[in-house]
């Protein structure tokens, strides 16, 4: 028996080593690409380099359009998300405290623009009517708002769990409403909003579409768009766009490494508690 | 002080920056995309006139706006089976108390997800290579190399490895809903089975799968939801090729607009909002209803 269990333990093992090795292996083909010259990395080998160069990584590093890309995305992604996440608490503390008319409709709208899908040519006219496509101001705001949703529903689920009688307390003791918010109510919001933090910014930093649409001055392109140039721009050296994706995913491997836990946690965390 | 009277005091002010940054740019364009979607709203136009349901018409008699419709259908059902299927098959397997190293697989599975799809797509048109593409390396290597084939630019075949490469991105975020879902099944009910001696298939079909069903709504609707709405991962493949072989409605909607045709690109969104609303809805009410209250 002990043996039969033995066995079977071995070959579910197994049976999870080969479902890794289907995942990591993209990521390995362009790890070791990344270090080979122009005919070898052509042939997609899995095989350490035979002569190991930097040389791809010295072409990405010395683009300024790398280093803009870089700077373009987390200036986006940090604005969005401090936005999203005060907008939402604001929104999210009213919609559950007051149960009011305005809040309730607020939160239909809001719900319907989980399943809609955006309609981008009149986003797009709207944003050049009023001068604002084309700029940092214009994908920011187009980020809080598609990001808003589900932001306050999260926090709005999270408000239940805090007790009214602090609220009580505090307006007895005199303290105005924005104070209340500010001291007492975004501490305890405090887990939820790392979880919003966590889902807004993965989904900004690897978004594609809004840039593409809304952003058409190569210099304020986030860095998945430049991704996007640079690969037409040297299809033909595959080991350079392979040292130009290492260095994109990069910063995200890292985070994911050490925050693995956290991460996989939040970007369930709305979809579990539906 | 009555109740009632207190929550009036919450300030509305509060809601105003959502109401006007939601209200501006997603309500907005979505209330008038009904207009543009009724004219004749193109690039050389300066005066736009209202034209009734030709767009819609037009789309519908087009015989690569059907083939986009289908494509897209085909897409998004077929991924969301295919990465329900494996993700509930991998949570139950990484679920396995004694299993070493779970965390880590789980933390492996889970990986694609946080990477930026465009950056999946351009690694997969190298995986699918067809001369030097490790798939076909690796079938010939282990003497399938009849099963090679040119994996994007064989019309048959295109759409299917599309469809492959979004599972193998999404199945670990089904998998990890899975997981928290069968967490929370409490341990006594599979004691108690035990006890009445139902074997491991009976207890998967009489408590995992019915206790599951709320992670398999959420999971289901969200992946519906998410693949119909496919636009970067197909643009970096394929772009929609070879011929509309794997066209999807958002990267018709990207070619209309790159032609200049806005009525006609808006029109095609709404199509697309509808065939969302058609499909999430009526699933999400049908998988609620057969959920068991735990």
């Amino acid at each position: 028996m002990t043996a039969q269990r033995h066995l079977q333990h071995t070959l579910l093992i197994l049976l999870c080593i080969i479902l890794s090795a289907i995942i990591l292996t993209p990521f390995l083909m362009m790890l070791v690409n990344s270090f080979k010259d122009v005919r070898e990395s052509a042939l997609f080998k899995l095989s350490p380099p035979s002569n190991p160069t930097l040389e791809n990584y010295i072409t990405v590093l010395s683009k300024p359009y790398f280093w803009r890309g870089l700077r373009n995305s987390l200036i986006i992604t940090t604005f969005a998300t401090v936005f999203v996440n005060l907008f939402a608490s604001m929104s999210a503390f009213i919609i559950q405290r007051k149960e009011g008319k305005l809040g309730k409709i607020l939160y239909f709208a809001l719900f319907a623009g989980i399943i809609v899908p955006i309609s981008i040519i009149p986003t797009i006219q709207l944003m050049m009517q009023t001068k604002i496509h084309n700029t940092y101001i214009g994908i920011i705001l187009f980020y809080v708002a598609i990001n808003l949703p589900f932001s306050v529903f999260l926090l709005a689920g999270f408000m239940k769990t805090v007790p009214r009688e602090i609220d009580e307390a505090a307006v007895i003791e005199g303290c105005s409403y924005p104070r209340l918010f500010m001291l007492l109510i975004i501490p305890l919001l405090r887990t939820p909003i790392v979880t919003s933090t966590i889902v807004t910014v993965t989904a900004i930093w690897n978004d594609f579409t809004a840039p593409f649409y809304l952003i058409s001055d190569s210099k304020k392109w986030p860095i998945v768009i430049s991704v996007y140039n640079f690969v037409s721009q040297y299809y033909t050296n595959w080991g350079t766009v392979f040292a130009f994706m290492m260095m994109v995913i990069l910063p995200v491997l890292v985070v994911y490494a050490l925050l693995q836990k956290h991460i996989i946690a939040s970007l369930t965390t709305g979809a579990v508690k539906g | 002080m009555t109740i009632s009277s207190q929550r009036s005091r919450y300030p509305n002010w509060f809601l105003l920056p959502t109401i006007l940054v939601f209200g501006f740019l997603f309500v907005i364009p979505t209330l008038t995309s009904f207009y543009y979607s009724l004219t004749d709203w193109n690039i050389n136009r300066r005066v736009i006139t209202f034209i009734g349901f030709d767009n819609f018409i037009e789309l519908f008699s087009d015989i690569k706006f059907r083939a986009t419709l289908s494509n897209t259908l085909t897409y998004a059902f077929s991924v969301t089976f295919t990465r329900n299927f494996l993700g509930l098959f991998l949570a139950i397997l990484l679920n396995i108390a004694t299993l070493r190293g779970k965390n880590l697989f789980r933390t492996i599975i889970f990986l694609p997800y946080v990477i930026a799809p465009v950056v999946i797509g351009y690694l997969f048109t190298a995986i699918y290579n067809p001369s030097q593409g490790i798939l076909n390396q690796g079938l010939r290597t282990i003497g399938l190399g009849f099963l090679a084939k040119d994996w994007l630019n064989d019309p048959n075949i295109a759409l299917f490895s599309t469809i492959m490469t979004d599972v193998w991105r999404t199945t670990g975020f089904s998998m990890v809903i899975y997981l928290a879902g069968l967490q929370a099944i409490p341990q006594e009910l599979y004691e108690s089975a035990a006890i009445d001696g139902a074997n491991g298939m009976r207890r998967l079909a009489h408590i995992t799968l019915p206790l599951l069903a709320p992670s398999i709504t959420i999971n289901v609707v969200l992946a519906l939801i998410g693949t119909m709405k496919v636009f970067v991962m197909i643009l970096v493949l394929t772009n929609g090729g070879p011929g509309y072989a794997t066209e999807v409605m958002n990267t018709y909607i990207m070619s209309t607009f790159s032609l200049g045709l806005y009525g006609s690109g808006t029109a095609a969104n709404i199509i697309l909002s509808l065939l969302i609303i058609t499909i999430g809805l009526p699933v999400l009410l049908l998988l609620r209803r057969r959920e068991v209250e735990l």
